[in-house]
């Protein structure tokens, strides 16, 4: 019996077929778990079922494990799940990464999904407590990386939307991303599958529940991403195109993409960014900054690698000032070096002749 | 009766053994500050002789691989003097050792990039003219996989046409000595990947023109693909270029030289 008391089972059930043809074991603990008597919790519903000492010490903690998540109108009818502005952790659970959510006449747009099942389930609870009742009509996912696109198994796999490149690349690179994830936030992933978006986007804009969205097809922090705008309330969703006062991340990064596309966004009409990370931004900081210390990436390492420093070295280079405030940089820089550095050396190191 | 003979059969087995075990290393090592499973084991099989924990050995890498394919290691052991050879080994790769480096006439100072099969100690010995070896290291967590899968190269078709391609730069920092930073494209292949056999650089050789050994580096399995070394070799006055020789385990040789740049830029 599915537990009629709470709020989101009609939501749920609707979801339930796109669920379980992703994550059997996911769904089946589930039924467990909800056919029990309430007392019965899934970590009992697991230990039924897998009947290991060593399941019981993981799902102790994972009953412990739920998303706080801060929720703030950044502009009428426009909510944002600010992140923390750090790198993933166990503590974290990563949530790291700002989500949205904006309400249309007819219903629901999201944009980003979080880095987990049990995120998407948080959103999912917040949508519903705070737009009851409306039907989500459409999910975009701004590009590839795992802490934007890993609810999306929650959504309904026909609403879920992005450009085809962004598709592919979720194809190709998400399952090595959620192997990596569950290493580095470890049971806050449970459960967690990849689920690409049905939707390959291609117009510059859509209608969505009687709401216009221009839809900005860019690259440079990875192959292909996604900007959205809201033409009503005229807010800028950028994805990680901008990061504010934390420290941008390269590990598919053309730096002189992003810088274009930076420019292009920069040039477009709007009232407010909700970068992808950091807070929200009224004036264009986000842009500017990113655009600056990208840049000073760039050249920095160029000057390293053309002068054959090893990584090592260049990792140890001191950060400008200007960059020591934001959030994580001794790490994104140090890792930058490595996402960075091999491509610098093959263009910059002298070619020479070999017998 | 059959019982007590069985017995003392146990006994005198376990007797024997204990005595060639012990009889098997002879010195007592130092404890690890890596605490490594595999210290016991690769001290006897790489570090013969007096073995101390120096901390003038400083070796510089990530605390969290980014890309457990390419992870930078630097070795800098110039605080020590008379140094014959630096040993780097990757306590728990399939392969431990990565890398021997004679510096003949350079500095005791190596940068290589290393793949790595799961998180391990980066250990490194220097062993100085009297025989004694100074071991220090770090730990390196990683994803892992790096030694068992396939190179890079093998997603392109003609991944040979380019084989032994090189990028190079010789450049003076100080008055007598010298930076050389070099990579080379091989796929380096480990022989772990399936269906991929044993391929890899295994020589490279530093000499100046008159023919005289600078440095000479035995690279091995775990050194990533196309690889990458950056050397310090002694330079006098006069000595305005360097060859270069390199090898690998199908016996391809490659040749290059290259002059010295005369910027000194620290």
């Amino acid at each position: 019996m599915r537990d009629t008391s709470n709020p989101l089972s009609a939501r749920k059930s609707v979801l339930t077929s796109a669920v379980s043809s992703v994550t059997p074991l996911g769904q089946l603990l589930r039924n467990v778990s909800d056919n029990l008597p309430h007392n019965y919790s899934r970590r009992r519903a697991l230990q039924l079922l897998m009947g290991s000492a060593c399941t019981c010490c993981a799902s102790v903690h994972a009953n412990q494990l739920a998303y706080d998540l801060d929720v703030t109108e950044i502009a009428r009818g426009t909510w944002a799940i600010h992140g923390r502005t750090e790198y993933f952790t166990l503590q974290n659970g990563g949530n790291i990464v700002n989500v949205s959510f904006i309400e249309v006449p007819d219903g629901v747009v999201v944009i980003d999904t979080g880095p987990s099942r049990r995120y998407g389930e948080a959103l999912l609870h917040l949508i519903e407590k705070t737009v009851p009742g409306k039907p989500i009509l459409r999910v975009y996912n701004t590009h590839h990386h795992p802490d934007h696109i890993f609810g999306n198994q929650v959504f309904e796999r026909g609403s879920l939307a992005a450009p085809q490149q962004v598709i592919d690349n979720i194809i190709a690179e998400a399952d090595g991303f959620s192997d990596n994830l569950y290493r580095l936030i470890g049971d806050w992933m449970r459960g967690t599958t990849v689920v690409a978006p049905g939707v390959a986007l291609e117009s510059d804009f859509e209608e969505v529940g009687g709401r216009k969205f221009s839809l900005f097809y860019l690259s440079g922090h990875t192959s292909s991403d996604l900007a959205i705008r809201d033409d009503e309330t005229g807010v800028l969703f950028t994805g990680d195109l901008a990061f504010y006062n934390r420290a941008p991340t390269t590990p598919s990064a053309d730096i002189d993409g992003w810088l274009e596309s930076l420019k292009t966004l920069a040039s477009l009409d709007r009232e407010l960014i909700l970068p992808g990370h950091g807070l929200r931004d009224e004036r264009g900081g986000s842009l500017e900054q990113t655009a600056d210390y990208i840049n000073w990436l760039e050249e920095s390492l160029s000057e390293a690698a053309s002068l054959g420093f090893t990584m090592n070295e260049a990792m140890a280079q001191p950060i400008p000032d200007r960059f020591t405030s934001l959030d994580e940089v001794q790490t994104e820089y140090e890792r930058s070096v490595v996402h960075l550095y091999l491509g610098l050396e093959d263009n910059l190191l002298p070619a020479v002749t070999v017998d | 009766m059959m019982s007590r003979i069985l017995l003392q059969a146990i006994v005198t087995v376990i007797a024997l053994t204990l005595s060639y075990a012990l009889a098997a290393d002879t010195r007592t090592l130092p404890e690890d500050p890596l605490n490594s499973v595999m210290w016991d084991n690769l001290a006897g099989r790489f570090f013969p002789g007096e073995v101390v924990i120096d901390q003038r050995v400083k070796v510089v890498g990530p605390h969290d691989a980014e890309d457990q394919m390419q992870v930078p290691i630097t070795v800098d052991a110039t605080a020590l003097d008379n140094v014959v050879e630096i040993v780097a080994l990757a306590d728990l790769n399939p392969i431990p050792h990565i890398l021997t480096l004679h510096p003949t006439r350079a500095q005791a100072f190596i940068g290589f990039r290393v793949k790595l099969e799961q998180a391990s100690p980066i250990r490194v010995g220097v062993k100085t003219s009297d025989g004694v070896w100074h071991v220090n290291g770090i730990y390196v967590t990683a994803a892992g996989g790096g030694c068992t899968a396939p190179a890079l190269a093998h997603g392109i078709d003609n991944w040979y046409q380019t084989l032994g391609e090189t990028r190079a730069l010789f450049r003076r920092e100080t008055e007598n000595s010298a930076r050389l930073s070099m990579r080379m494209r091989h796929p380096m292949d480990t022989g772990l990947a399936p269906g991929i056999p044993v391929f890899y650089m295994n020589t490279v050789e530093v000499t100046s023109p008159a023919g005289d050994e600078l440095a000479r580096v035995e690279l091995f399995e775990p050194i990533s693909e196309n690889p990458t070394l950056t050397l310090k070799p002694l330079v006098e006055d006069k000595l305005d270029e360097l060859l270069v020789y390199a090898r690998d385990t199908e016996a391809n040789e490659f040749n290059f030289t290259l002059p010295v740049t005369e910027t000194i830029k620290n």
